[in-house]
Protein backbone atom coordinates (compact mmCIF):
# COMPACT_ATOMS: atom_id res chain seq x y z
CA UNK A 1 0.00 0.00 0.00
CA UNK A 2 3.24 2.43 0.84
CA UNK A 3 6.25 1.92 -0.68
CA UNK A 4 8.97 4.52 -0.06
CA UNK A 5 12.19 4.17 -1.86
CA UNK A 6 15.45 6.18 -1.22
CA UNK A 7 13.68 9.57 0.39
CA UNK A 8 16.11 12.21 0.70
CA UNK A 9 15.34 15.27 2.28
CA UNK A 10 17.85 18.91 2.53
CA UNK A 11 17.08 21.37 5.03
CA UNK A 12 20.47 23.80 4.87
CA UNK A 13 23.14 21.63 6.36
CA UNK A 14 20.79 19.45 7.82
CA UNK A 15 19.75 16.05 6.47
CA UNK A 16 16.54 15.19 7.59
CA UNK A 17 16.14 12.02 5.16
CA UNK A 18 18.52 10.01 4.03
CA UNK A 19 17.92 7.43 1.77
CA UNK A 20 14.53 6.32 3.56
CA UNK A 21 13.30 3.19 2.48
CA UNK A 22 9.89 1.78 3.80
CA UNK A 23 7.02 -0.74 2.91
CA UNK A 24 3.96 -0.79 4.81
CA UNK A 25 1.44 -3.72 3.35
CA UNK A 26 -2.18 -4.16 3.59
CA UNK A 27 -3.61 -4.62 7.02
CA UNK A 28 -0.19 -4.11 8.41
CA UNK A 29 0.70 -2.06 11.52
CA UNK A 30 4.19 -0.52 11.13
CA UNK A 31 5.92 0.96 14.24
CA UNK A 32 8.15 3.67 12.74
CA UNK A 33 10.55 4.53 16.25
CA UNK A 34 13.06 7.19 16.23
CA UNK A 35 14.46 9.92 18.35
CA UNK A 36 13.19 13.28 17.94
CA UNK A 37 14.91 14.58 14.43
CA UNK A 38 15.08 11.12 13.20
CA UNK A 39 13.36 11.55 10.22
CA UNK A 40 9.66 10.35 11.16
CA UNK A 41 7.71 13.17 10.76
CA UNK A 42 9.26 14.67 7.53
CA UNK A 43 8.61 11.26 6.36
CA UNK A 44 4.79 11.44 7.23
CA UNK A 45 5.18 14.90 5.25
CA UNK A 46 6.74 13.56 2.31
CA UNK A 47 4.17 10.79 1.79
CA UNK A 48 1.11 13.51 2.41
CA UNK A 49 2.84 15.59 -0.05
CA UNK A 50 3.33 19.07 2.36
CA UNK A 51 7.18 17.92 1.84
CA UNK A 52 8.49 17.44 -1.52
CA UNK A 53 12.15 15.50 -1.21
CA UNK A 54 14.75 15.79 -3.13
CA UNK A 55 14.95 12.70 -4.47
CA UNK A 56 13.34 9.23 -4.09
CA UNK A 57 9.94 7.64 -4.74
CA UNK A 58 6.97 7.28 -2.87
CA UNK A 59 3.39 4.99 -4.30
CA UNK A 60 0.44 5.04 -2.44
CA UNK A 61 -1.79 1.97 -3.37
CA UNK A 62 0.39 2.29 -6.89
CA UNK A 63 -0.18 5.77 -7.19
CA UNK A 64 2.93 8.22 -7.83
CA UNK A 65 2.73 10.43 -4.78
CA UNK A 66 5.23 12.86 -5.95
CA UNK A 67 3.41 13.31 -9.01
CA UNK A 68 -0.38 13.06 -8.20
CA UNK A 69 -0.86 13.91 -4.94
CA UNK A 70 -4.02 14.13 -4.78
CA UNK A 71 -5.33 11.09 -5.69
CA UNK A 72 -2.60 9.63 -3.11
CA UNK A 73 -4.28 11.86 -0.36
CA UNK A 74 -7.51 10.71 -1.48
CA UNK A 75 -6.26 7.11 -0.06
CA UNK A 76 -4.72 8.55 3.02
CA UNK A 77 -6.03 9.66 6.29
CA UNK A 78 -3.45 11.80 8.68
CA UNK A 79 -3.40 12.84 12.39
CA UNK A 80 -0.32 14.67 12.77
CA UNK A 81 1.85 14.71 15.85
CA UNK A 82 0.16 18.13 16.36
CA UNK A 83 -3.43 19.21 17.31
CA UNK A 84 -5.01 20.58 14.24
CA UNK A 85 -8.98 21.36 14.75
CA UNK A 86 -11.04 23.47 13.94
CA UNK A 87 -11.54 24.78 18.01
CA UNK A 88 -14.72 26.81 17.06
CA UNK A 89 -16.38 24.42 15.27
CA UNK A 90 -17.83 21.25 17.37
CA UNK A 91 -16.51 17.24 17.15
CA UNK A 92 -18.92 16.54 14.28
CA UNK A 93 -18.39 19.61 12.40
CA UNK A 94 -14.84 18.50 12.34
CA UNK A 95 -15.37 14.74 11.47
CA UNK A 96 -17.78 15.98 8.60
CA UNK A 97 -15.63 18.10 7.00
CA UNK A 98 -12.89 15.17 6.44
CA UNK A 99 -15.83 13.04 5.52
CA UNK A 100 -16.87 15.20 3.09
CA UNK A 101 -13.60 16.10 1.71
CA UNK A 102 -12.79 11.95 1.76
CA UNK A 103 -15.80 11.99 -0.70
CA UNK A 104 -18.55 10.48 1.42
CA UNK A 105 -22.03 12.16 1.30
CA UNK A 106 -25.45 11.90 2.68
CA UNK A 107 -26.09 8.89 4.89
CA UNK A 108 -22.35 7.05 4.43
CA UNK A 109 -21.12 10.43 5.84
CA UNK A 110 -23.15 10.42 8.96
CA UNK A 111 -22.91 6.68 9.24
CA UNK A 112 -19.01 7.16 8.63
CA UNK A 113 -19.23 10.09 11.60
CA UNK A 114 -21.29 7.90 13.67
CA UNK A 115 -19.30 4.69 13.45
CA UNK A 116 -15.87 6.34 14.30
CA UNK A 117 -17.51 8.92 16.96
CA UNK A 118 -18.68 5.05 18.74
CA UNK A 119 -15.60 3.34 18.30
CA UNK A 120 -13.55 6.20 19.62
CA UNK A 121 -15.92 6.92 22.62
CA UNK A 122 -16.78 10.27 21.00
CA UNK A 123 -20.46 9.62 21.03
CA UNK A 124 -21.81 12.13 23.52
CA UNK A 125 -19.12 14.90 22.66
CA UNK A 126 -20.29 15.40 19.08
CA UNK A 127 -22.33 18.16 19.69
CA UNK A 128 -19.45 19.54 22.13
CA UNK A 129 -16.91 22.08 20.44
CA UNK A 130 -13.55 20.95 20.67
CA UNK A 131 -11.96 24.13 21.92
CA UNK A 132 -13.69 22.62 25.16
CA UNK A 133 -12.82 19.17 25.49
CA UNK A 134 -9.99 17.38 27.29
CA UNK A 135 -6.51 16.68 26.20
CA UNK A 136 -7.60 13.43 25.90
CA UNK A 137 -10.77 14.38 24.05
CA UNK A 138 -8.90 16.19 21.80
CA UNK A 139 -6.68 13.47 20.74
CA UNK A 140 -9.44 11.29 20.07
CA UNK A 141 -11.19 13.57 17.91
CA UNK A 142 -7.51 14.16 15.98
CA UNK A 143 -7.69 10.38 15.43
CA UNK A 144 -11.41 10.23 14.50
CA UNK A 145 -10.49 13.05 11.52
CA UNK A 146 -8.20 10.64 10.21
CA UNK A 147 -10.17 7.43 10.46
CA UNK A 148 -13.36 8.92 9.43
CA UNK A 149 -12.96 8.57 5.79
CA UNK A 150 -11.98 4.96 5.89
CA UNK A 151 -8.84 6.27 4.35
CA UNK A 152 -7.14 2.59 2.97
CA UNK A 153 -3.58 3.89 4.74
CA UNK A 154 -3.17 5.58 7.56
CA UNK A 155 -0.25 7.82 8.77
CA UNK A 156 -0.90 7.90 12.57
CA UNK A 157 1.88 10.39 13.85
CA UNK A 158 2.46 10.36 17.79
CA UNK A 159 -1.17 9.76 17.95
CA UNK A 160 -1.43 9.29 21.54
CA UNK A 161 1.37 11.86 22.83
CA UNK A 162 0.32 13.46 26.17
CA UNK A 163 -3.10 11.02 25.79
CA UNK A 164 -4.91 9.33 29.52
CA UNK A 165 -5.03 5.77 29.71
CA UNK A 166 -8.48 5.47 28.49
CA UNK A 167 -7.84 7.46 24.97
CA UNK A 168 -5.04 5.57 24.41
CA UNK A 169 -6.99 2.16 24.68
CA UNK A 170 -9.79 3.18 22.21
CA UNK A 171 -7.28 4.66 20.40
CA UNK A 172 -5.31 1.36 20.01
CA UNK A 173 -8.44 -0.99 19.78
CA UNK A 174 -9.13 1.62 16.10
CA UNK A 175 -6.32 1.32 14.89
CA UNK A 176 -6.25 -2.57 15.07
CA UNK A 177 -9.96 -2.98 13.72
CA UNK A 178 -8.80 -0.70 10.81
CA UNK A 179 -5.50 -2.87 10.21
CA UNK A 180 -7.86 -6.27 10.29
CA UNK A 181 -10.01 -4.94 8.11
CA UNK A 182 -7.20 -3.76 5.34
CA UNK A 183 -6.05 -0.73 6.53
CA UNK A 184 -2.11 -0.01 6.06
CA UNK A 185 -1.51 1.70 9.15
CA UNK A 186 2.08 3.86 9.80
CA UNK A 187 2.60 4.65 13.19
CA UNK A 188 5.40 6.36 15.02
CA UNK A 189 5.24 6.62 18.48
CA UNK A 190 7.71 7.27 21.88
CA UNK A 191 5.59 4.79 23.65
CA UNK A 192 7.07 1.06 22.76
CA UNK A 193 4.53 -0.84 24.80
CA UNK A 194 2.19 0.49 21.64
CA UNK A 195 3.79 -1.16 19.49
CA UNK A 196 3.76 -4.33 21.19
CA UNK A 197 -0.39 -3.90 22.29
CA UNK A 198 -0.59 -3.34 18.16
CA UNK A 199 1.52 -6.36 17.00
CA UNK A 200 2.99 -4.13 14.94
CA UNK A 201 6.27 -4.95 12.92
CA UNK A 202 8.88 -2.23 13.74
CA UNK A 203 10.74 0.20 11.78
CA UNK A 204 13.70 2.04 13.70
CA UNK A 205 14.59 5.43 11.72
CA UNK A 206 18.03 7.49 12.68
CA UNK A 207 19.82 10.26 10.99
CA UNK A 208 17.09 10.29 8.36
CA UNK A 209 17.24 6.34 7.43
CA UNK A 210 15.24 3.19 8.61
CA UNK A 211 18.54 1.16 9.64
CA UNK A 212 16.03 -2.15 11.31
CA UNK A 213 12.88 -4.02 10.04
CA UNK A 214 10.89 -6.46 11.23
CA UNK A 215 8.72 -8.25 13.57
CA UNK A 216 9.33 -7.47 17.11
CA UNK A 217 10.59 -11.63 18.37
CA UNK A 218 12.93 -11.28 15.32
CA UNK A 219 14.26 -8.10 16.43
CA UNK A 220 14.56 -8.73 19.53
CA UNK A 221 16.21 -11.76 19.89
CA UNK A 222 19.65 -12.08 20.91
CA UNK A 223 19.63 -9.12 22.70
CA UNK A 224 20.46 -9.33 26.45
CA UNK A 225 18.03 -9.11 29.04
CA UNK A 226 18.70 -8.48 32.50
CA UNK A 227 19.25 -10.37 35.88
CA UNK A 228 17.87 -8.10 39.17
CA UNK A 229 19.02 -9.18 42.82
CA UNK A 230 18.25 -7.98 45.85
CA UNK A 231 21.48 -9.11 47.94
CA UNK A 232 20.62 -9.23 51.73
CA UNK A 233 24.11 -7.73 51.90
CA UNK A 234 24.00 -3.93 50.57
CA UNK A 235 27.63 -4.58 49.26
CA UNK A 236 27.28 -7.42 48.54
CA UNK A 237 27.82 -6.51 44.55
CA UNK A 238 31.75 -6.01 45.67
CA UNK A 239 31.32 -9.71 45.68
CA UNK A 240 29.97 -11.23 42.57
CA UNK A 241 32.20 -13.27 40.36
CA UNK A 242 34.71 -10.67 38.00
CA UNK A 243 32.93 -11.61 35.11
CA UNK A 244 29.50 -10.95 35.92
CA UNK A 245 30.37 -7.59 38.17
CA UNK A 246 31.88 -5.86 34.72
CA UNK A 247 28.01 -5.94 33.96
CA UNK A 248 26.20 -4.87 36.51
CA UNK A 249 25.02 -1.96 38.16
CA UNK A 250 23.11 -1.01 41.50
CA UNK A 251 19.66 1.01 41.09
CA UNK A 252 18.10 1.89 44.15
CA UNK A 253 20.20 -0.75 46.03
CA UNK A 254 19.15 -3.16 43.52
CA UNK A 255 21.62 -5.11 41.36
CA UNK A 256 20.92 -5.35 37.73
CA UNK A 257 23.48 -7.47 35.38
CA UNK A 258 23.05 -7.06 31.76
CA UNK A 259 22.71 -10.81 30.47
CA UNK A 260 22.22 -12.69 27.31
CA UNK A 261 21.68 -15.80 29.64
CA UNK A 262 20.38 -15.42 32.84
CA UNK A 263 19.59 -18.68 34.20
CA UNK A 264 23.60 -19.19 33.28
CA UNK A 265 24.50 -15.88 35.40
CA UNK A 266 22.41 -16.98 38.38
CA UNK A 267 24.24 -19.87 38.64
CA UNK A 268 27.20 -19.00 38.58
CA UNK A 269 26.32 -16.05 41.04
CA UNK A 270 24.86 -19.54 43.73
CA UNK A 271 27.82 -21.21 43.04
CA UNK A 272 29.78 -18.44 43.92
CA UNK A 273 28.76 -18.06 46.80
CA UNK A 274 26.51 -15.17 46.63
CA UNK A 275 23.14 -15.41 48.45
CA UNK A 276 20.07 -13.04 47.04
CA UNK A 277 16.66 -12.15 48.96
CA UNK A 278 14.49 -12.01 45.57
CA UNK A 279 15.95 -12.59 41.99
CA UNK A 280 13.60 -11.12 38.91
CA UNK A 281 14.81 -11.93 35.83
CA UNK A 282 13.78 -9.08 32.77
CA UNK A 283 13.14 -10.41 29.35
CA UNK A 284 14.50 -8.00 26.32
CA UNK A 285 11.90 -5.19 25.34
CA UNK A 286 11.42 -2.42 22.61
CA UNK A 287 13.30 -0.26 24.69
CA UNK A 288 16.28 -2.49 24.91
CA UNK A 289 16.37 -2.88 20.76
CA UNK A 290 16.06 0.74 20.40
CA UNK A 291 18.97 1.52 22.80
CA UNK A 292 20.51 -1.53 20.72
CA UNK A 293 20.49 -0.51 17.33
CA UNK A 294 21.32 2.99 18.27
CA UNK A 295 24.19 2.16 20.34
CA UNK A 296 25.09 -0.23 16.95
CA UNK A 297 24.75 2.85 14.35
CA UNK A 298 26.78 5.39 16.50
CA UNK A 299 29.50 3.18 16.91
CA UNK A 300 28.98 2.42 12.86
CA UNK A 301 29.21 6.43 12.28
CA UNK B 1 -25.17 13.67 -8.25
CA UNK B 2 -22.49 16.76 -7.79
CA UNK B 3 -19.56 16.61 -9.70
CA UNK B 4 -16.76 15.91 -6.92
CA UNK B 5 -15.26 19.36 -7.04
CA UNK B 6 -18.20 21.28 -6.48
CA UNK B 7 -19.27 18.81 -3.44
CA UNK B 8 -15.80 19.73 -1.92
CA UNK B 9 -16.40 23.39 -2.59
CA UNK B 10 -19.13 23.01 -0.78
CA UNK B 11 -18.17 21.15 1.99
CA UNK B 12 -15.53 23.65 2.80
CA UNK B 13 -18.10 26.66 2.13
CA UNK B 14 -20.38 25.09 4.88
CA UNK B 15 -17.81 24.44 6.78
CA UNK B 16 -16.63 27.87 6.93
CA UNK B 17 -20.07 29.41 7.52
CA UNK B 18 -19.93 27.14 10.45
CA UNK B 19 -17.01 28.57 11.41
CA UNK B 20 -18.64 32.20 11.19
CA UNK B 21 -21.76 31.97 12.88
CA UNK B 22 -20.32 30.02 15.48
CA UNK B 23 -18.36 32.55 16.94
CA UNK B 24 -20.47 35.64 15.36
CA UNK B 25 -19.57 38.57 17.84
CA UNK B 26 -17.56 40.31 15.24
CA UNK B 27 -19.72 39.87 12.21
CA UNK B 28 -22.88 41.24 14.21
CA UNK B 29 -20.89 44.05 15.78
CA UNK B 30 -19.63 44.95 11.97
CA UNK B 31 -23.55 44.71 10.57
CA UNK B 32 -25.18 46.71 13.91
CA UNK B 33 -22.52 49.74 14.38
CA UNK B 34 -22.41 51.06 11.37
CA UNK B 35 -26.26 51.20 11.35
CA UNK B 36 -25.84 53.28 14.60
CA UNK B 37 -22.89 55.20 13.51
CA UNK B 38 -25.18 56.43 10.05
CA UNK B 39 -28.39 57.07 12.10
CA UNK B 40 -26.41 59.42 14.76
CA UNK B 41 -23.77 61.42 12.25
CA UNK B 42 -26.12 61.83 8.99
CA UNK B 43 -27.61 65.27 10.23
CA UNK B 44 -24.03 66.26 10.63
CA UNK B 45 -23.10 65.62 7.03
CA UNK B 46 -26.77 66.74 5.71
CA UNK B 47 -25.88 70.13 7.77
CA UNK B 48 -22.32 70.36 6.32
CA UNK B 49 -23.84 69.64 2.52
CA UNK B 50 -27.42 69.86 1.93
CA UNK B 51 -29.71 66.87 2.18
CA UNK B 52 -28.93 64.88 -1.02
CA UNK B 53 -25.26 65.11 -0.98
CA UNK B 54 -25.17 64.72 3.00
CA UNK B 55 -26.85 61.42 3.18
CA UNK B 56 -24.90 59.98 0.30
CA UNK B 57 -21.55 61.17 2.21
CA UNK B 58 -23.17 59.86 5.19
CA UNK B 59 -23.60 56.52 3.44
CA UNK B 60 -20.37 56.47 1.60
CA UNK B 61 -18.85 57.48 4.79
CA UNK B 62 -20.45 54.70 6.97
CA UNK B 63 -19.80 52.20 4.47
CA UNK B 64 -16.34 52.35 3.82
CA UNK B 65 -15.07 52.97 7.11
CA UNK B 66 -16.92 49.62 8.44
CA UNK B 67 -16.45 47.98 5.61
CA UNK B 68 -12.33 48.36 6.25
CA UNK B 69 -13.08 47.35 10.11
CA UNK B 70 -14.95 44.38 8.52
CA UNK B 71 -11.19 43.23 7.47
CA UNK B 72 -11.42 41.61 10.87
CA UNK B 73 -13.89 39.00 9.45
CA UNK B 74 -11.69 38.40 6.35
CA UNK B 75 -7.94 38.31 8.39
CA UNK B 76 -9.45 36.27 11.21
CA UNK B 77 -10.56 33.77 8.85
CA UNK B 78 -7.34 32.67 7.96
CA UNK B 79 -5.22 33.76 10.84
CA UNK B 80 -7.18 31.17 13.13
CA UNK B 81 -6.23 28.21 10.60
CA UNK B 82 -3.07 29.00 10.92
CA UNK B 83 -3.36 29.37 15.01
CA UNK B 84 -5.24 25.72 14.97
CA UNK B 85 -2.98 24.67 12.62
CA UNK B 86 -6.28 23.09 10.67
CA UNK B 87 -4.82 24.59 6.90
CA UNK B 88 -1.62 22.19 6.39
CA UNK B 89 -4.56 19.58 7.80
CA UNK B 90 -6.80 20.39 5.21
CA UNK B 91 -4.25 20.38 2.69
CA UNK B 92 -3.27 16.93 3.61
CA UNK B 93 -6.59 16.00 2.18
CA UNK B 94 -7.89 15.61 -1.41
CA UNK B 95 -9.12 18.90 -1.68
CA UNK B 96 -7.78 21.43 -4.35
CA UNK B 97 -6.25 24.70 -3.23
CA UNK B 98 -8.76 26.44 -5.96
CA UNK B 99 -11.58 24.80 -3.76
CA UNK B 100 -10.26 25.65 -0.52
CA UNK B 101 -9.71 29.28 -1.42
CA UNK B 102 -13.25 29.60 -2.83
CA UNK B 103 -14.64 27.24 0.60
CA UNK B 104 -13.15 30.16 2.47
CA UNK B 105 -13.75 33.25 0.55
CA UNK B 106 -17.60 32.54 0.02
CA UNK B 107 -18.48 32.94 3.25
CA UNK B 108 -16.78 35.96 4.38
CA UNK B 109 -17.25 37.16 0.83
CA UNK B 110 -20.61 37.22 1.44
CA UNK B 111 -20.45 38.84 4.69
CA UNK B 112 -19.33 41.71 3.32
CA UNK B 113 -21.58 42.04 0.70
CA UNK B 114 -24.57 41.87 3.10
CA UNK B 115 -22.80 44.68 5.32
CA UNK B 116 -22.65 46.93 2.23
CA UNK B 117 -26.33 46.14 0.89
CA UNK B 118 -27.61 46.96 4.51
CA UNK B 119 -25.95 50.18 5.01
CA UNK B 120 -27.06 51.60 1.64
CA UNK B 121 -30.70 49.60 2.41
CA UNK B 122 -30.85 51.57 5.41
CA UNK B 123 -29.57 54.83 3.92
CA UNK B 124 -32.70 54.59 1.22
CA UNK B 125 -34.68 53.30 3.71
CA UNK B 126 -34.95 55.09 6.58
CA UNK B 127 -33.13 59.02 5.23
CA UNK B 128 -33.74 59.01 1.49
CA UNK B 129 -31.09 58.32 -0.06
CA UNK B 130 -31.55 58.10 -3.70
CA UNK B 131 -30.24 54.83 -5.12
CA UNK B 132 -30.26 55.39 -9.11
CA UNK B 133 -27.68 53.62 -10.91
CA UNK B 134 -27.97 49.73 -9.54
CA UNK B 135 -25.88 47.88 -11.78
CA UNK B 136 -23.27 50.52 -11.28
CA UNK B 137 -23.47 50.12 -7.23
CA UNK B 138 -23.73 46.56 -7.51
CA UNK B 139 -20.11 46.60 -9.65
CA UNK B 140 -19.03 49.03 -6.93
CA UNK B 141 -19.69 46.65 -4.32
CA UNK B 142 -18.46 43.93 -5.53
CA UNK B 143 -15.22 45.54 -6.64
CA UNK B 144 -14.11 46.82 -3.17
CA UNK B 145 -15.69 43.20 -1.68
CA UNK B 146 -12.59 41.74 -3.69
CA UNK B 147 -10.21 44.57 -2.50
CA UNK B 148 -11.37 44.05 0.58
CA UNK B 149 -10.60 40.43 0.42
CA UNK B 150 -7.78 40.47 -1.01
CA UNK B 151 -6.27 42.81 2.11
CA UNK B 152 -8.25 40.73 4.40
CA UNK B 153 -5.93 37.78 3.05
CA UNK B 154 -2.88 39.58 3.45
CA UNK B 155 -3.61 40.86 7.00
CA UNK B 156 -4.54 37.14 7.70
CA UNK B 157 -1.05 35.55 6.22
CA UNK B 158 1.35 38.71 7.83
CA UNK B 159 -0.36 39.23 11.41
CA UNK B 160 1.51 36.85 13.84
CA UNK B 161 -1.47 37.08 16.58
CA UNK B 162 -5.22 38.31 16.80
CA UNK B 163 -3.92 41.14 18.71
CA UNK B 164 -1.41 42.20 16.07
CA UNK B 165 -4.12 41.64 13.68
CA UNK B 166 -6.34 44.08 15.47
CA UNK B 167 -4.28 46.90 15.71
CA UNK B 168 -3.60 46.45 11.85
CA UNK B 169 -7.46 46.78 10.63
CA UNK B 170 -8.39 49.09 13.76
CA UNK B 171 -5.10 51.32 13.10
CA UNK B 172 -4.99 50.75 8.98
CA UNK B 173 -8.66 50.44 8.41
CA UNK B 174 -9.21 53.93 10.00
CA UNK B 175 -6.13 55.49 8.03
CA UNK B 176 -7.49 54.65 4.28
CA UNK B 177 -10.69 55.24 5.46
CA UNK B 178 -9.81 58.80 6.81
CA UNK B 179 -7.14 59.28 3.32
CA UNK B 180 -9.84 58.21 0.62
CA UNK B 181 -12.25 60.95 2.56
CA UNK B 182 -14.51 58.78 3.42
CA UNK B 183 -15.39 60.18 7.02
CA UNK B 184 -14.31 64.07 5.93
CA UNK B 185 -14.21 65.21 2.05
CA UNK B 186 -11.28 65.36 0.71
CA UNK B 187 -12.02 69.20 -0.22
CA UNK B 188 -11.84 70.06 3.69
CA UNK B 189 -8.31 68.23 4.01
CA UNK B 190 -4.89 69.64 3.96
CA UNK B 191 -3.50 69.48 0.39
CA UNK B 192 -0.75 66.98 1.48
CA UNK B 193 -3.49 64.60 2.21
CA UNK B 194 -5.41 65.87 -1.16
CA UNK B 195 -1.98 64.79 -2.96
CA UNK B 196 -1.53 60.97 -1.34
CA UNK B 197 -5.25 59.97 -1.30
CA UNK B 198 -5.38 57.87 -4.47
CA UNK B 199 -2.65 55.82 -2.50
CA UNK B 200 -5.11 54.48 -0.32
CA UNK B 201 -8.20 51.92 -1.70
CA UNK B 202 -10.49 53.92 0.66
CA UNK B 203 -10.04 56.74 -2.18
CA UNK B 204 -10.82 54.65 -4.91
CA UNK B 205 -14.13 52.88 -2.86
CA UNK B 206 -15.15 55.97 -1.96
CA UNK B 207 -14.88 57.34 -6.18
CA UNK B 208 -16.76 53.86 -6.77
CA UNK B 209 -19.68 54.44 -4.91
CA UNK B 210 -20.04 58.33 -5.29
CA UNK B 211 -19.87 57.54 -9.16
CA UNK B 212 -21.95 55.05 -9.12
CA UNK B 213 -24.79 56.50 -7.15
CA UNK B 214 -24.36 59.76 -9.54
CA UNK B 215 -25.14 56.78 -12.19
CA UNK B 216 -21.17 58.09 -14.05
CA UNK B 217 -20.24 54.74 -15.69
CA UNK B 218 -17.21 56.27 -17.00
CA UNK B 219 -16.18 57.14 -13.15
CA UNK B 220 -17.65 53.80 -11.51
CA UNK B 221 -15.93 51.59 -14.18
CA UNK B 222 -12.31 53.48 -13.51
CA UNK B 223 -12.35 53.25 -9.73
CA UNK B 224 -13.40 49.69 -9.96
CA UNK B 225 -10.62 48.88 -12.50
CA UNK B 226 -8.55 50.68 -9.75
CA UNK B 227 -10.32 48.24 -6.99
CA UNK B 228 -9.90 45.07 -9.00
CA UNK B 229 -6.03 46.05 -8.96
CA UNK B 230 -5.68 46.28 -5.19
CA UNK B 231 -7.61 43.07 -5.30
CA UNK B 232 -4.80 41.88 -7.14
CA UNK B 233 -2.18 42.94 -5.25
CA UNK B 234 -2.89 41.92 -2.18
CA UNK B 235 -4.09 38.61 -2.93
CA UNK B 236 -0.54 38.22 -4.80
CA UNK B 237 1.20 39.50 -1.60
CA UNK B 238 -0.96 37.06 0.59
CA UNK B 239 -0.40 33.92 -1.56
CA UNK B 240 3.34 34.37 -1.85
CA UNK B 241 3.41 34.78 1.95
CA UNK B 242 1.03 31.73 2.46
CA UNK B 243 3.53 29.65 0.34
CA UNK B 244 6.98 30.75 2.23
CA UNK B 245 5.20 30.73 5.64
CA UNK B 246 4.11 26.70 4.69
CA UNK B 247 7.56 26.15 3.44
CA UNK B 248 9.09 27.79 6.60
CA UNK B 249 6.59 25.84 8.75
CA UNK B 250 7.48 22.09 7.37
CA UNK B 251 11.19 23.17 8.01
CA UNK B 252 10.88 23.47 11.99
Amino acid sequence: MLVAQGLVKQYGSRRALDGFDLTVDQGEIVGLIGHNGAGKSTFVEVVTGLVRPDAGRVSVGGVDALRDRRAARALTGVAPQELSLYVSATVRDNLRLFAALAGLRRGALRLAVDQVAEELQLTDLLGQRTGLLSGGQRRRTQAAVALVGGAPLLLLDEPTAGADPETRAALLAAVRARAAAGAAVLYTTHYLPELADLGATLAVARSGRVIARGDQDTLITGLPGELRLRLGDPAGAVGLPGCIAARARTVDGEVRITSADPPADLAALLSAGCSPVSVDVRRPDLDDLYSALALEACHAA
Amino acid sequence: MLPESVYRTGAVVRHNTILLLREPGPLVSRLILPLLFLTLLHPLYQEAQGHSAGISQAVIATLVTFSLLGLSIVGGSILVERMWHTWERVRTTAVRPAELLTGKAVPVLAALVVQQVLIIGFGAAAFGLAVTGLPLLALAILAWTLALLGMGAAIGVLARSLSEMSVIYDVGGMILSSLGGALVPLSAMPGWVRHIAPASPGYWAVSAFKAALAADATGTLRACAVLAGFAAAFGLLAAVRAGRSAARSTRM
